[in-house]
């Protein structure tokens, strides 16, 4: 009894137990095998999910690590190198390095402001503070630091600080090429200029794409000469500096091609430090600005009377008198009293003669080729920046008396050198361009806008302009220039001014073949002892023009040729059709 | 028994087998980390080379060149009249005094044939 009692304690113990557990009447035998399989089952699966897991790590690895390594990559994004049409850098992207802090990382704030500060004295110690004390997980501190900062910062060995490589746009010719380039924002996205117009073509979106850090983008040529670019530069600010003018602008366009290989517009900005972009006195006269263009609109005048068939060189006007009409009166600056020839009041720029020009071809007429070369529509370009020409609303005679000689129509210069070159290059109305192109291309887009015949004598009167005109300062022996001046009275308090003008002066070189044309423009220059007083477009912009011309020419590839006949053999006699007409 | 041979030597091949997958994933890993070293190199080489050529670009900007020409070169801007092509080029002018005997000269063309060249002893 006693031996037996504790036995059976403990079996009725594991009965009840086992009664708990299993309930009472259970096969026992087939319950385990079916729990081994359970076992086996869970055990397989887990095996497989490890085996799984082993395969995908090999799998990703190798994407997981070069992630790793361009975690440091630039954020802002890379941009192409911008050329000129040599291959000269205008811009170009190198990388810097950023200083960004992680406020949620950082432990002692005032102690990381205190030690930054004073590695960098020019930050600004309560936005830092304030900053790092947001409750962001991630804040720029300070962009476009030095290598040699950030070693400094670097051995501080704050926490929560750190450095990100960053592209930073860099022109290496500051001022030089100033408008056409434009400028870059911090974030490297352009803002104005070409940059601004490489975006719009679809860079931005590469960015927002996040596939824009690649620096293998193709570079942009422009049709930009940086050589010539900076001999217009320097002549323009000297002239500008010598007549005290307001301001000075110059273009040199290629005549057949439309492409703008230079354009100053002096003051300028350095794009290296786009804050003196703001400044309103410094924007781009020749795209952004719209001016009465004075006496270079004649050259469009005289085209359009030789192109209607109905004039000819030698067709006369009446200006004996000044032209009254209603109350005002139109006067030369220096009266003939006479019947003048159409060469004459082109080269004696006579503003009766151009307004009976204009008279005798009808108001239609006018307003008609104005629009045909583009004159009274706004020009766009590459650039963004670009202006509406102020044409009158209500187009009366007086309107086109006025407009024949550059009065009462405000246009950007831009497009006034894309009329004048349609007038000289054979007669092609041809869009400029800031972009490298060629010859076959600019035809394709071109319009034919007046005849060849035209063109011939618009060059004859233009190097006769040169030859015995208002242009004479200007003949740089050896080009064979033609041009064209312009002293457009400024609107002052609603008046006409005779002391505040724009000076422009319309150069072709060579006028027997036209290759580039030169604008050149003063703004208010003032009377000198040795233009005796004068501030007509023929004492200042014109010789300023030839120093320039007399500098490009050879650059631009223009051989000089000595001992030709004056324009009306060498010009005229080219071209039999208008020996014909005469 | 039979049995016995198949699964020792299906042991066999397993080790094998992954010896050999071992082996290959080590060298796959060394050459992807070799890759990445190189990658690396390319882009700092790149951004290298970016820095200089905005250098050179720097250095060889017109305004900087001329400045130097200006303060170091007697040199003055050219004149139109300085451009000629060659055709304008005149003849040259003819020999008005029998050349002098040119010994180098005359060796030279014994040695080789003769040779095409106008020697600066042979105007006068």
């Amino acid at each position: 009894m006693l031996a037996r009692n504790p036995e059976t304690r403990y079996q009725r113990w594991q009965r009840f137990v086992r009664g708990l557990v299993y309930g009472r009447d259970v096969n026992r035998e087939v319950k385990a095998k079916a729990r081994i399989g359970l076992a086996i089952l869970a055990f397989a699966t887990v095996y497989l999910v490890i085996a799984g897991r082993l395969v995908l790590f090999a799998l990703v690895h190798d994407e997981h690590s070069a992630r790793r390594g361009s975690g440091q990559d630039a954020v802002a994004t890379a941009r192409p190198d911008i050329l000129d049409r040599r291959g000269k850098i205008l811009a170009t992207d190198i990388k810097g390095p950023s200083l960004y802090g992680e406020p949620r990382k950082i432990i002692d704030v005032d102690e990381a402001v205190e030690l930054l500060t004073a590695v960098l004295p020019d930050l600004d110690a309560n936005e830092v503070r304030e900053r790092l004390s947001s409750k962001r997980g991630f804040v720029w501190l300070k962009r476009e630091i030095t290598p040699q900062q950030q070693r400094d910062i670097h051995r501080l060995g704050i926490p929560g600080i750190g450095f990100l490589t960053e592209n930073r746009r860099i022109y290496p010719n500051g001022p030089v090429v100033s408008h056409a380039l434009g400028f870059v924002n911090i974030d490297n996205q352009g803002i104005a200029g070409i940059e601004k117009w490489i975006d719009t073509r679809g860079l931005a979106d590469l960015h927002l794409a996040g596939f824009a850090t690649d620096r293998l983008q193709k570079p942009v040529e422009m049709s930009i000469d940086l050589r010539v670019q900076h001999a217009m530069r320097e002549e323009l600010a000297a002239a500008r500096e010598k007549f005290k003018a307001k301001a000075a602008a110059g273009i040199v366009s290629d005549v057949r091609t439309g492409e703008i290989v230079a354009m100053v517009s002096e003051p300028d900005f350095d794009p290296n430090n786009p804050k003196e972009a703001n400044d309103p006195t410094r924007i781009n006269r020749l795209t952004t600005g719209v001016f009465e263009m004075g006496s270079t609109f004649k050259a469009l005048t005289l085209a359009m009377a030789l192109d209607s068939g109905k004039a000819g060189l030698n067709t006369t006007y009446d200006a004996r008198t000044s032209l009254r009409y209603g109350r005002f009166n139109i006067n030369d600056t220096h009266p003939l009293h006479r019947f003048i020839t159409l060469s004459e009041v082109f080269t004696y720029s006579s503003n009766i003669g151009a307004a009976r020009v204009a008279l005798s071809m009808g108001v239609d007429a006018h307003k008609a080729f104005l629009k045909k070369l583009g004159q009274l529509d706004r020009l766009r370009t590459e650039l963004p920046e670009s202006a509406e020409p102020i044409v009158p609303k209500r187009w009366g005679e007086l309107n086109t008396i006025t407009i024949a000689f550059g009065h009462g129509l405000s246009v950007a210069p831009l497009q006034a050198v894309m009329g004048i070159n349609a007038v000289v290059n054979g007669g092609y109305l041809v869009p400029p361009t800031f972009i490298k192109r060629s010859q076959d291309e600019a035809m394709k887009l071109a319009t034919k806008v007046v005849s060849t015949a035209t063109s011939d004598r618009m060059r004859y009167l233009m190097r006769l302009n040169a030859e015995k005109g208002t242009a004479r300062k200007a003949d740089v022996p050896g080009y064979y220039i033609g041009g064209k001046t312009g002293t457009a009275e400024k609107v002052v308090n609603g008046r006409y001014s005779k002391k505040q003008v724009l000076n422009s002066f319309t150069a072709i070189l060579p006028a027997d073949d036209p290759r580039y044309l030169v604008l050149i423009m003063l703004d208010e220059p003032q009377p000198l002892p040795e233009t005796h007083g004068f501030i007509t477009s023929g004492w200042n912009a014109v010789p300023a023009g030839g120093k320039v011309i007399e500098r490009i020419a050879p650059l631009l590839g223009v051989a000089p040729r000595f001992d030709l006949p004056p324009a009306d053999q060498l010009i005229l006699g080219l071209t039999s059709s208008i020996k014909a007409n005469r | 028994m039979s049995m016995r041979i198949l699964n020792a030597l299906i042991i066999g091949v397993l080790v094998l087998a992954a010896s050999y997958v071992y082996k290959i994933k080590f060298e796959s890993t060394q050459r992807v980390e070799r890759a990445a070293k190189l990658r690396t190199e390319i882009r700092r080489e790149q951004d290298t080379i970016a820095v200089l050529r905005a250098k050179l670009a720097q250095l060889e900007a017109p305004g900087r060149v001329q400045a130097l020409a200006q303060r170091h070169l007697p040199l003055q801007p050219l004149t139109p009249q300085q451009f000629r092509s060659f055709d304008h080029l005149p003849e040259r002018p003819p020999e008005t005094v029998a050349p002098l005997p040119d010994r180098i000269g005359d060796l030279i063309d014994e040695g080789v044939g003769r040779v095409p060249v106008t020697s600066p002893m042979g105007g006068r």
